[in-house]
């Protein structure tokens, strides 16, 4: 039991290193030039049509609201419900959105087994209700998300629209949720005391006394779910969270470069960096910045 | 599905020689709607085999940048290694900060569900042919990125990520499949990730036109470099320029019997317009109606003779964000020196997003905004006498895609519209949905071997085919005028092609033209009859 406990606290402290370095790295990134999509959630009274503050004569003279109640909404309808995939993709939404949203109520298992877990660490026993939500919650995660992995896989392999862009990554990633889900539900099916039994075993991540013996088929699952923790940071399945930045780095970022403003001087300090482009009209030396290079036609040297 | 479709079968297909990867049969085309239905239009032209001998014609039916093949093995070789250095300068800050973090989250972060797909009407119209994917090419480019920039693990990656073999048949069909995209950004609206195939394929022109000098003639030789040499990517100097619009001034007097001259270089002007000097060539009536408008508002208003500074065409826009910038800069410089209060960019898509959005982050300047806004703010000004029901025939509105997806200026033209024309309705799509011409990204502008064929019947099919829609009540078996307001000079010469290709203006009374034209046409002030059908 001990190795798992040991491997569990490496597998989280794997997952929240990635997370961590990936989220720096996008924080790292030099400003780039505006390329907003519109319509843009945050264009309070337009963002319904796509319009913006670019509609207004003189609209730089004009106080910005920027409406982010709407933006937070957007935000939800796409994260929760998938909306994008429902609008245009529909006949894969059905898998698509089994698949996601049992893994957000699986997140919600976790939720609630750490407060369990942190009531058995208190001394005061969890109230029964707790361990009946987070069964039915489990019950039906595992159940939608064996679902939502089957009609995945067999979309991923068989559909043309899909398989030829299929890769061993994609039907690796379905069979490991698939396999969390089983064990999952397998578990729940011979172990009337699963909530009991995974508040412990959490409990027992803190302290060692408390230690708590999985069957075997929890430890399977626990071991899945540790794979996939490892697994995780390293796959584009980190669109999860990237979602963030190409909506609100990119997408929607129209945030203009007005004197007194923050940007110039970062561009300023970008446009100071040497070109090392290698075509003839860049007519870079392993000298010239962007600022040298902007004054030239583009004209090849004879 | 056809049995005339020939299409890769894989993504691996692309670096197979072979004479042709893909190939578009009329047959495979989706239908038009009457009159337009008929199956037995002609097919495209066929490149000759002494085209196919020369250059890399390898990937489809056209040719749009026509490579010469190289010579030897060595010189191939070159040309290979040419192409992993500026993949790998395309990650670098000190080259492309520009696009460094949407382009390697678009990199990193697809699942592949194809959501975008059907939202691209090239994929479509082609009867779904796969190498029109806007997938596909990301792929590619996605698959070369993980094994040259970031390869990681090697076998961990090939499992990610998939593979693929690096050789210059793959990098003669990429570069070609660069320009089977308008960049128009429909597929990116519906990612639900925030993935942009369009900036992925703006990206992979600039590589190759950064670090190989490789890439169209039209955009760059007489484009970008003809604009910073001569003044105009139309080749008018500066003489020619002002020459050209004396006599647009004159034709304006003479025919709305209102007194039209431009001014230039007018120190202190509350606006410099710029147009695409596209316009002032081959729709004369455009600056014409500008000038007008603007005088009768009591504007007062400038244009630059300075080089550059009169045309607002940045084709660096969609290939090189070096020449973009170079032109960008003599535009901001030009405003400063004129001392302006604001430049106001003419009809035309790409210059008002490349000025008013993508150059903002360039240099610091003189304020900028589109031409739809002030049209509309002085015609709900009350400073001109309108009378709508000169424009008593049918309208219809085609959404340039930069002014609408890039910049959110959706609304501006509809309310001119609704209130100057009676007979006004909309496209189904419209607005931040609409549908790309066909020739956005600079493709109006190409024309070489036989891809004319190729933009009409594929790539601007399905504007077409909105338009047909969009007068399906009115008989379109009569020449009886229709109005197709394009506020959008690159959009505009797709459309002529369009309507010219199939004879639109015979059979169905189908005219083009922008929103200027369609004021000036309903000003009280101004003789009757100013949109002459016949001119048209």
């Amino acid at each position: 039991m001990t190795a798992l406990y040991v491997l569990t606290w490496l597998a989280v402290s794997v997952l929240l290193l990635g997370v961590i370095a990936r989220i720096i790295r996008i924080l790292r990134m030099p400003l780039h030039l505006r390329w907003e999509l519109y319509p843009v959630p945050h264009e309070r009274g337009r963002a319904h049509y796509g319009g913006s503050r670019l509609e207004d004569v003189n609209w730089w003279t004009k106080q910005h609201n920027p409406d982010h109640v709407t933006e937070l909404w957007t935000m939800l309808k796409e994260i929760l419900l998938l909306k994008g995939v429902w609008e245009h993709n529909r006949p894969l939404w059905w898998g698509s959105f089994a698949l996601h949203f049992a893994l957000y109520l699986l997140i919600g298992v976790l939720a609630l087994a750490v407060i369990g877990g942190i009531m058995v660490l208190t001394g005061s026993p969890a109230p029964p209700v707790l361990f009946a939500v987070i069964k039915i919650l489990a019950w039906v995660a595992y159940s939608l998300g064996m679902l939502g992995a089957l009609i995945m896989l067999w979309k991923r392999l068989l559909d043309p629209k899909l398989k030829l862009f299929t890769t061993g990554s994609h039907v690796f990633n379905l069979i490991l949720l698939g396999a969390i889900d089983l064990t999952g539900l397998i578990w729940m099916i011979r172990d009337s005391e699963y909530a009991v039994s995974l508040t412990g075993f959490l409990a027992g991540l803190v302290t060692p006394t408390q230690s708590y013996d999985l069957s075997t088929v929890g430890y399977w699952h626990v071991s899945m779910v540790l794979l996939f923790f490892v697994y995780f940071p390293f796959t584009h399945m980190t669109h999860a969270f990237v979602k963030y930045f190409t909506y609100h780095s990119i997408r929607w970022e129209d945030t203009p470069n007005l004197p007194g403003g923050r940007l110039q001087a970062q561009i300023n300090r970008l446009e100071g960096q040497v070109v090392t482009w290698a075509a003839p009209h860049i007519n870079a030396d392993g000298r010239k910045t962007w600022v040298d290079l902007v004054g030239e036609t583009g004209e090849e040297k004879p | 599905m056809s049995s005339h479709r020939k299409q890769p079968k894989s993504l691996k297909d692309i670096s197979r020689p072979s004479e042709q990867l893909a190939h578009v049969d009329s047959l495979d085309l989706f239908p038009l709607p009457p009159p337009y239905d008929n199956p037995n239009d002609p097919p495209f032209k066929q490149l000759p085999q002494k085209t196919r001998d020369a250059f890399e014609a390898s990937l489809d039916d056209t040719l749009v940048v026509g490579l010469p093949k190289p010579k030897t093995k060595e010189e191939e070789e070159r040309l290979v290694q040419a192409f992993i250095s500026g993949l790998r300068k395309l990650f670098t800050s000190e080259n492309n900060w520009t696009f460094l973090q949407p382009l390697t989250l678009s990199m990193e972060h697809c699942a592949r569900c194809q959501s975008c797909i059907d939202d691209c009407p090239y994929y479509e119209m082609s009867g779904h042919n796969e190498l029109y994917r806007p997938t596909y090419r990301s792929e590619i480019f996605r698959r070369l990125y993980f094994k040259y920039v970031n390869p990681g693990v090697a076998g961990f990656n090939r499992m990610q990520n998939g593979d693929i073999e690096l050789n210059w048949t793959l990098i003669a069909r990429l570069l070609e499949l660069a320009y089977r995209c308008t960049l128009c950004r429909r597929c990116a609206q519906s990612c639900p990730i925030g993935v942009d195939n369009g900036l992925i394929t703006h990206e992979l022109r600039k590589l190759f036109s950064s670090e190989m000098g490789i890439t169209v003639k039209d955009l760059h030789e007489k484009g970008t470099v003809q604009q910073l040499k001569v003044g105009s990517s139309t080749g008018m100097s500066p003489i020619v320029v002002k020459d050209n619009i004396e006599f647009v001034d004159e034709d304006m007097t003479e025919r709305t019997g209102i007194k039209v001259q431009t001014r230039w270089d007018v120190e202190g002007a509350e606006v410099l317009l710029l147009h695409n000097a596209g316009e002032i060539l081959a729709w004369p009536d455009n600056p014409g109606c500008f000038a007008l408008i603007l005088d009768a508002a009591g504007i007062s208003w400038t244009m630059s003779s300075d080089l550059v500074g009169y045309d607002g065409v940045n084709y660096g826009l969609f290939y090189d964000d070096v020449q973009l910038a170079r032109i960008a800069y003599r535009h901001m410089e030009i405003a400063k020196k004129l001392k302006v209060k604001k430049i106001v960019m003419g009809e035309c898509g790409h210059e008002s997003k490349a000025l008013g959005v993508i150059a903002d982050r360039v240099f610091q300047g003189i304020p900028r905004e589109t031409a739809m806004t002030l049209m509309a703010d002085i015609v709900f000004s009350g400073k001109i006498k309108f009378d709508p029901s000169r424009n008593d025939f049918p309208v219809t509105l085609h959404d340039p895609c930069n002014l609408v997806r890039a910049m959110g200026v959706v609304e501006p033209q509809r309310k001119v519209l609704r209130y100057l024309a009676p007979r006004f309705r909309e496209m189904t799509p419209h607005g931040v949905r609409n549908y790309c011409c066909g020739g956005g990204s600079g493709m109006a502008i190409m024309s070489q071997h036989n891809f004319m064929d190729w933009r009409l019947q594929v790539g601007g099919r399905k504007k077409f085919k909105q338009i047909l829609d969009a007068f399906a009540d009115e008989d379109l078996n009569s020449n009886s005028p229709k109005y197709l307001c394009a506020p959008c000079s690159n959009c505009k010469g797709q459309i002529r092609d369009l309507f010219d290709y199939y004879g639109a203006k015979a059979k169905s009374g189908l005219h083009y033209g922008g929103l200027v034209e369609l004021i000036v046409n309903a000003m009280v002030d101004v003789k009757e009859g100013f949109i002459n059908w016949d001119l048209m």
